[in-house]
């Protein structure tokens, strides 16, 4: 064989071997079978190019790209959103990604490998086509909650060192207070005997019963007929002479004490 | 004078890169000498280097056991080690010993056997015969080889994760895909083309610098390898430097 063929067919070996690899690591793949989407962040918490994204915690696909996009406004809110974050998602698993899902930013692993999570969305909601742009969840900033934490733990100090004064005052009144509840309490116990509390509740109760039992009474349809009856009186009596009414009243009252 | 070595070496360098432009291209010298440096270099440099990312598989997986108590990840950087360092270097270190002793030989005997005077009484430039085929075949071939034999290291680390990690290939092609990029093959291929354009500028240089009878041609040959096996380690180190900082 020719020294040509030799370093023909070697180089044709390495070509296919690339080829191989360029498929191996995801850069081609002739046999593509994934959707696009694209989700914006304000955050991406150290997402990285190749990060796998996941659907109920399944592998589906990996981070494409993250770009920046300075000038994007989120619809329907119109909030400003610049980082772009192009994933790749299996076909299979793009029914399972509607309208509702939500995309998350998590953390796997001893290393702490970050990947991109989506929330299964709801059989009522469509849907995401591909190359959808969608608002993620940003993840929360640690180093700002840890610098929140001081400037609030600072101002806390400062405001303590100012009013230590009031401060103690504030402590040693609570302080008395307590002690004061305390006695209170211990006097309570101390007058009230067990039998005579449960008395109380008992007679409450049966007070309850016998309230209930009267109001049932007042509601009921004699009780209505019976107000109306007396409405009516009354109605008819406001034309009468109070005298003559005071008069009738007060003898045939009389009357009836003395023949009763 | 103690830098005048580098002088004539910067010189001759000079001379050579400048003749690899000039016509004519001798391809079937280039040819033969690719053949020598690819095909007939290729089983023992796949053997090494297969046994090289064997042993970066175990020791990578005896570390990680060790400081975080799981393996899982080894076959991915270890992927990642083979494809950006020991693949050009190993290929690069075995054309050296086996390609570039040759190289210093065969120019050191020429020179004392005259053959190269009689070169240049027909005309023709001893340079552009010689070392330029040379550093063109050395160039394309190493960049060429380093990137094959790494990846068929990349094959074998594979089914050395599931002999001996007890990883399924899945589990392999999961960790690979998590660390391995495709510039990293590239990263392979362009510290193969520096190195294999460092080989026969050395070794040739060390061909022309034989003075006397066959004891000298051994000696020029020792000190042709071990130049080169040193530049090579040391470019290694500011190439890494560099493509770390790029990428």
């Amino acid at each position: 064989m020719k020294a040509e063929s030799k370093v023909g067919i070697l180089f044709v070996a390495t070509v296919l071997a690339i080829i191989a690899f360029a498929i191996a690591v995801g850069v081609v793949n002739p046999f593509s079978n994934r959707s696009e989407l694209h989700v914006m962040y304000n955050y991406a918490g150290g997402l990285d190019k190749g990060s796998p994204v996941r659907v109920m915690g399944i592998k589906v696909g990996r981070v494409k790209e993250i770009t920046f996009a300075p000038n994007y406004r989120h619809n329907p809110t119109g909030e400003e959103v610049k980082l772009k974050v192009t994933i790749e998602v299996d076909k299979a698993a793009m029914d399972t990604i509607r309208e509702d899902s939500q995309f998350f930013i998590n953390m796997a692993g001893v290393i702490g490998e970050k990947y991109l999570e989506i929330t299964p969305g709801s059989l009522e909601r469509k849907p995401l086509p591909p190359n959808s742009y969608v608002r993620g969840e940003d993840p929360p900033r640690i180093d700002q909650l840890i610098s929140q934490g001081y400037g609030l733990a600072g101002k806390l100090i400062e405001l303590v060192n100012k009013n230590e004064n009031s401060v103690n005052q504030i402590f040693k009144q609570i302080d008395t207070l307590l002690k004061n509840i305390n006695k209170t309490l211990a006097h309570l116990d101390k007058m009230s005997e067990p039998n005579d509390i449960q008395r109380i509740i008992k007679n409450t109760a049966q007070v309850t019963e016998d309230l209930k039992f009267i109001t049932q009474q007042i509601r009921s349809e004699k009780s209505q007929e019976s107000f109306k009856l007396i409405h009516k009186l009354l109605f008819r009596l406001e034309d009468v002479d109070g005298k003559a009414i005071k008069k009738f009243f007060q003898e045939e009252g009389i009357k009836a004490r003395i023949f009763n | 004078m103690m830098w005048q070595p580098f002088f004539t070496f910067f010189s001759f360098a000079k001379d050579c890169i400048a003749d690899i432009f000039r016509p004519p291209f001798r391809t079937n010298l280039l040819f033969k000498e690719m053949e020598l440096i690819t095909y007939q270099s290729l089983p023992i440099v796949t053997l090494c280097l297969s046994f090289a990312a064997t042993v970066t598989i175990l020791e990578s997986s005896f570390h990680m056991k060790m400081v975080i108590g799981d393996d899982a990840l080894v076959p991915g950087f270890a992927a990642v080690l083979i494809l950006r360092e020991i693949g050009a270097i190993v290929t690069a270190l075995l054309i050296v010993a086996r390609a570039g002793a040759a190289m210093t030989a065969e120019i050191a005997l020429k020179l004392i056997t005259e053959q190269i005077d009689a070169l240049k009484m027909i005309g023709i430039r001893p340079y552009q015969f010689l070392v330029a085929p040379k550093i063109v075949a050395s160039s394309l071939g190493v960049a060429m080889l380093s990137m094959l034999v790494s990846i068929v290291a990349l094959v074998v680390c594979g089914v050395a994760s599931h002999i001996y990690l007890d990883l399924s290939p899945g589990l392999f092609l999961a960790a690979f895909h998590r660390f391995a990029n495709f510039n990293d093959l590239f990263v392979s291929g362009f510290k193969g083309f520096i190195f294999g354009f460092t080989i026969p500028l050395i070794c040739c240089f060390f061909g022309f610098q034989c003075r006397g009878g066959a004891e000298h041609v051994g000696k020029m040959t020792t000190r042709g390898v071990v130049m080169s096996s040193i530049v090579i380690i040391i470019l290694d180190f500011l190439l890494s430097a560099l493509i770390s900082h790029l990428f």
